[in-house]
């Protein structure tokens, strides 16, 4: 497994930790080859939109992390303000307020508190924010209703979301 | 494809590295006189994208705007890209029924390497449109498609 060699320590323990005491609704699953690239499920909170419903994400660590830190995004189609059409998610330790004592444990954590608070004053998906500023009983309507049909069995994306992404990273 | 000092030969993903070419051809950094971006803006799986050419000075492309179509396949960037004109373009390198652009032809596309893009298979399609076969090649009425 070529890319496993020389892998940083720190990625092993944070791998090791994250398979060995995994966090309440989430699991994070390196790919065997890339174990820079995660496979993620991410469970709605409870009294959110998004309860019952599970969120396929990806994750890959780069090259310089943790100075940099990890890529992550919804594979799953979410009707969420800091959420975009192609899964980026705005969050702000992904960007300027990342720091390497930081963990992909912290980072899936904040990404499931952004599920349970959804922040349309700091939105990625303009159209989505807006509903939610004007009508936050229409945008939680219309975000149950993603749930619904993209992030639960039998709905039709998350299945063939996890069925389409390649099993190889290369 | 990047080498950390440890060693480690760190890979991309696939989405990731389409998420990094679709992030820079929005910043517009890049050479002008290529285009691209996804057909479908919620294409979860950055699969199709549309591309634009602008035919090179001192040939007889010059001034013409040529569309394209990408279609990034699951095992992209291990294999490169592959690419049909949807502007009717008279070239060596592409197919006269269908438009579709024969890697062997395309520099970039024959040598391909998982550090290279869409924006350089693009770039040498345009090079390869200055070529002694192709720059002084009679070509359609402009506008017509493939």
């Amino acid at each position: 497994m070529a890319s496993s060699d020389g892998l940083p320590r720190r990625i092993v323990k944070e791998t090791q930790r994250l398979i060995a005491e995994p966090v309440a609704g989430i699991s994070a699953t390196p790919y065997q080859d890339n174990l820079r690239y995660f496979a993620v499920a991410i469970e709605g909170p409870a009294d959110s939109p998004y309860e019952r419903g599970v969120f396929q994400l990806e994750l890959f660590l780069p090259a310089d992390y943790p100075m940099a830190p990890p890529k992550v995004r919804f594979l799953t189609k979410i009707y969420h303000p800091n959420v975009d059409k192609l899964g980026r998610i705005c969050l702000d330790i992904l960007k300027d307020k990342w720091s390497p004592a930081l963990q992909i444990r912290t980072v899936l954590l904040s990404i499931q508190a952004l599920l349970s608070a959804p922040n349309p004053d700091d939105p990625l998906d303009n159209t989505v924010a807006e509903v939610w500023k004007k009508n936050e009983a229409e945008a939680i309507r219309r975000a149950r209703e993603f749930t619904e049909s993209f992030a639960m069995k039998g709905g039709t994306t998350a299945a063939s979301a996890t069925a389409s992404m390649p099993k190889k990273s290369c | 494809m990047k080498k950390t000092p440890s060693g480690e030969v760190v890979i991309v993903p696939r989405n990731f590295k389409l998420l990094e070419e679709l992030e820079k051809s929005e910043k517009g950094h890049g050479d002008m006189a290529i285009s691209f971006g996804l057909v479908d803006t919620g294409d979860t799986f950055l699969t199709e994208w549309n591309g634009g050419i602008l035919g090179p000075p001192g040939t007889y492309h010059d001034s013409r705007f040529y569309q394209l179509r990408i279609h990034c396949p699951e095992k992209y960037p291990a294999v490169p890209p592959e690419v049909r004109f949807i502007s009717k373009i008279n070239m060596t390198a592409v197919d006269s029924k269908t438009g579709v652009v024969n890697e062997k032809k395309i520099p970039a596309m024959r040598n391909w390497s998982r550090n290279m893009g869409i924006e350089q298979v693009l770039q040498s399609i345009r090079a390869e449109m200055c070529s002694d076969q192709n720059r002084r090649l009679r070509q359609p009425a402009e506008g017509s498609t493939f």
